[in-house]
């Protein structure tokens, strides 16, 4: 029995890990980081989301995207360098999306989004003297902050203003920039040398701002600091800028030094992060094709040129990952989550069930650019709830009793007969023998005959189960028991069956370790080899992640039965979990069951797996699925053994071979009674986890207490007995020397008389 | 001062102890679990006390109280 926690008032706390690690851990996930594109405009024009409206038809979204970055959106498409194209993904395999053109064409189709809600106008008061691109944008970006502007200048109308400004521009932009300016709410004193009105009127507003060449006639020599386009010694805005998207980039400084000088404050002042920047996003370009740029003529070829951006973003987890897409959430939101419950004292851990979910394969440590590990930080919330006492054992406690029988009950450790030491000791793991007894009684019988120096054998299980569920404790002294199993062997060479329990014993045991098909491969596989002269696809364990030579020689002794080995997505360190690793399968079936069809939706071949967990679900959907050692050794691979058998399976292969091969007689325990089930009563007892071996013993109990009530109506019996943390409950009708069981129901809570 | 029941259900004379040969009927009990009770009332043997947790309520109302104090 595992000792349940004590109370649910146990208000212990430990932090998973510093706050400076969970940073570092949350930085290495990029998936928030800006586009190629939009990290490249200094204007922040939010590029991907503006083509995305493009590719939708919807012109006017895109417009008013792009009317955000700037007051006059005409003048600066017009003449925009673009850094944003150069910057494009789709470079990378032909070539990148026409953004500028993009853009044009939601100037032509959108329509122009309405004026923003009416603003109070501020009471600091801006002029601006002298016209060039610079001032005309900044005249526009103030406006637009609601402070009231004048423009003094020399030309006598917008046209001519607009023409000194952006020389060289189009007609038809100028006539639409002319719209566009004269219907903003700017005051301009037309005909005016700018000089001259400086010299008469700035004292009467709160921000001046001045052409470059205004401001140097009036104060030659200025000093201008163009990082916030201020002079600061006569606090005037001002500063040379180049081209279209330098003097809308400049504006854009000026005005926000203009909120810091209203406010009389440093323009340096708390001004965030302005311009391009330098983006460590990860975008794969797997499966884009190059593509060729489309001349945006209308509104069908500005779409289907807008359909040419993939969107760049990084997704390769959850891409991947079938737990990530269960819970919709990228591990760096979920790490912190996981961090929040973790330190939460009191009150409902809602993360908990998703800690418990994670198959800790490490799927994601791959498949990310930057390495995520989902699964340490899974596993560590795990150890830090077993320490605090906040793990439940509910969702794990069938498995840990599976492994404490599998290490006790079930445990086998001998030398091979006529050895007092052998040179190996075959370890097949505790899922080969509880899905494929017979499997593993021809690996033993074969490795015995054809190597030489002696075969112990040793049924057991490695530890994954405790250490999957955070139990830290128990995976210690797991370890320490194996290790001085093996010790008592004469620390041989260690030959395991499976994936996992070659990397868990490769962690502690200061032993050689191969797994057996690295065996079959230098002896040759046995000559009753089962061939299969068909395409399979091979399912690579987890347990196998990062073992390439595994992956490889599992390969190669399939094609030598004959398999043709197709490649599937997701192989090799890429693959997913099964749902049985991390003890998913236990703790959320659901989650368990999108794992494996996420592994299955890659291939609609027969499987072959070499994880006996794996071979075992696969199944269990209905997929032709076999484990390689069932190939090799001819044994049928057609059953799905419900957890009793799968209990049954390794007490009596152990009793059989001690039989067969060490010729210890093994005396069956005679219950005294018989025990039958209803077919319905075995498939709810799977379903619920009830052994039956549970039901046994509440039989047994009964038949010493006399404990047991009639329900009148359909005239059967109930009873019921505590065994560990569970009340099991029995529905049965007493037959002719024993019992046939039509019910079995359980649950935690104890439940006692009341005065 | 009646206490707050979480739960009620009679047996309606449906139920038989077969230790005592006699029904259970309507009896206070209380649920425990990892250090929280909460009063009920569920069919009981008057005589021996033995307490019956039909399934539905096993699997309804138990379990979800379970699940909940788990993730306290
Ligand atoms: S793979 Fe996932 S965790 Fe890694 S950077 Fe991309 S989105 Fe973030
Ligand atoms: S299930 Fe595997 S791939 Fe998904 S988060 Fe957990 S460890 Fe990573
Ligand atoms: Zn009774």
């Amino acid at each position: 029995m595992i000792e349940e926690r004590a109370s649910t008032h146990v208000y212990r706390q430990k932090r998973m890990f510093t706050k400076e690690e969970l940073e570092a851990r949350e930085h290495l996930c990029v998936h928030e980081q800006p586009p190629y594109c939009n990290a490249a405009c200094p204007l922040k024009l939010d590029t991907k989301a503006m083509i995305a409206a493009v590719s939708a038809g919807d012109f006017d979204r895109a417009l008013a995207l792009y009317d955000k970055i700037t007051p006059f959106p005409h003048i600066l498409c017009a003449l925009c360098e673009a850094p944003c194209e150069g910057k494009c993904k789709l470079h990378e395999v032909g070539e990148g999306v026409s953004i500028r053109e993009l853009e044009t064409a939601a100037l032509r189709f959108g329509a122009p989004p309405k004026k923003r809600g009416l603003l109070r106008k501020k009471n600091k008061k801006a002029a601006i003297f002298g016209g060039d691109l610079f001032t005309l944008f900044l005249a526009g970006e103030l406006c637009r902050k609601m402070y009231p502007v004048t423009v003094f200048c020399q030309q006598d109308g917008y046209a001519a203003f607009l023409r000194a400004c952006a020389s060289g521009m189009p007609e038809e932009i100028l006539a639409a920039s002319e719209q566009t300016l004269s219907r903003m709410d700017i005051t301009f004193v037309w005909n005016t040398d700018p000089a001259e009105a400086f010299a008469e009127k700035n004292a009467s507003f709160d921000l001046r701002c001045a052409a470059y060449d205004t401001a140097q006639l009036l104060f030659p020599g200025l000093a201008v600091d163009e990082a916030v386009m201020v002079c600061r010694e006569h606090r005037l805005i001002t500063g040379r800028t180049q081209g279209v998207l330098g003097a809308a980039f400049g504006a854009k400084k000026a005005a926000l030094s203009a909120d810091r000088l209203a406010q009389n404050l440093d323009p340096a002042n708390t001004r965030g992060e302005e311009g391009s920047v330098e983006t460590r996003l990860y975008t794969s370009l797997d499966g884009v094709s190059p593509s060729q740029r489309i001349p945006c003529t209308d509104r069908a070829s500005a779409v289907a040129e807008a359909k040419r951006c993939i969107q760049c973003r990084c997704e390769e987890c959850i891409k991947g990952c079938a737990y990530l897409q269960h819970y919709k959430k990228f591990p760096r939101i979920l790490t912190r989550e996981i961090y929040n419950n973790v330190s939460i004292i009191m009150g409902d851990h809602m993360m908990n069930k998703p800690i418990n979910a994670c198959s800790l394969c490490g799927q994601c440590s791959v498949l990310c650019p930057n390495g995520y590990d989902m699964a340490e930080v899974c596993h560590i919330a795990r150890q830090n709830m077993v320490t605090t006492g906040k793990m439940p054992l509910a969702p794990h406690e069938f498995a840990l009793m599976d492994m404490l029988f599998s290490n006790d009950e079930a445990f086998l450790c001998r030398p091979q007969p006529g050895y007092a030491q052998c040179k190996y000791v075959f370890f097949p793991g505790c899922q080969a023998t509880a899905i494929a007894p017979a499997t593993v009684r021809a690996a033993y019988l074969d490795l015995c005959q054809r190597l030489e120096g002696g075969v112990a054998l040793m049924l057991g299980c490695c530890g994954a189960i405790c250490d999957w569920a955070g139990r830290y404790e128990m995976y210690d002294d797991t370890v320490k028991f194996l290790d001085e199993q093996l010790a008592r062997l004469g620390n041989p060479t260690v030959i395991t069956g499976c994936p996992t329990c070659k990397k868990q014993l490769s962690s502690h045991a200061q032993l050689e370790i191969h797994g057996i098909w690295e065996i079959l491969e230098a002896i040759g596989v046995p000559e009753k080899a089962k061939r299969l002269e068909k395409p399979v696809a091979v399912h690579d364990a987890c347990g196998a992640r990062g073992d390439k030579a595994t992956q490889q020689s599992i390969r190669r002794i399939a094609e030598s039965l004959g398999c043709q080995v197709t490649q599937t997505p997701y192989e090799g360190d890429k693959s997913p979990c099964c749902g049985y690793g991390g003890l998913t399968q236990y703790t959320n079936r659901e989650v368990a069951k999108e794992m494996t069809d996420k592994c299955l939706e890659r291939s609609d071949l027969p499987y072959l797996s070499y994880c006996m967990a794996c071979r075992d679900r696969f199944a269990r959907e209905g997929r032709e699925s076999m484990h390689l050692l069932e190939l090799v050794y001819g044994t049928s691979a057609d059953h799905c053994p419900d957890i009793s058998a799968k209990r049954y399976n390794r007490l009596s292969l152990k009793h059989h071979l001690l039989e067969e091969i060490w010729n210890e007689e093994v005396i069956a325990m005679d219950l005294g009674f018989t025990v039958a089930y209803t077919p319905e009563a075995e498939a709810m007892m799977d379903d619920r986890m009830i052994l039956k071996t549970d039901v046994i013993r509440v039989l047994q109990s009964l038949r010493q207490t006399g404990e047991a009530i009639r329900e009148e109506n359909s005239g059967l019996l109930l009873t019921r007995a505590r065994l560990g943390n569970v009340t099991f409950w029995v529905k049965y009708e007493e037959v002719d020397g024993g019992y046939r069981v039509h019910r079995a129901y359980s649950h935690r809570m104890n439940i006692v008389n009341r005065l | 001062m009646a206490e707050k029941n979480y739960y009620t259900i009679d047996p309606d004379g449906k139920l038989t102890c077969m230790k005592c040969g006699v029904r259970l009927e309507k009896g206070k009990a209380k649920f425990l679990y990892l250090d929280n009770g909460f009063p009920v009332e569920l069919p009981v043997c008057p005589k021996c006390g033995f307490i019956y947790v039909p399934e539905e309520l096993a699997l309804g109302k138990v379990l979800s109280v379970e699940k909940a104090l788990e993730d306290k």
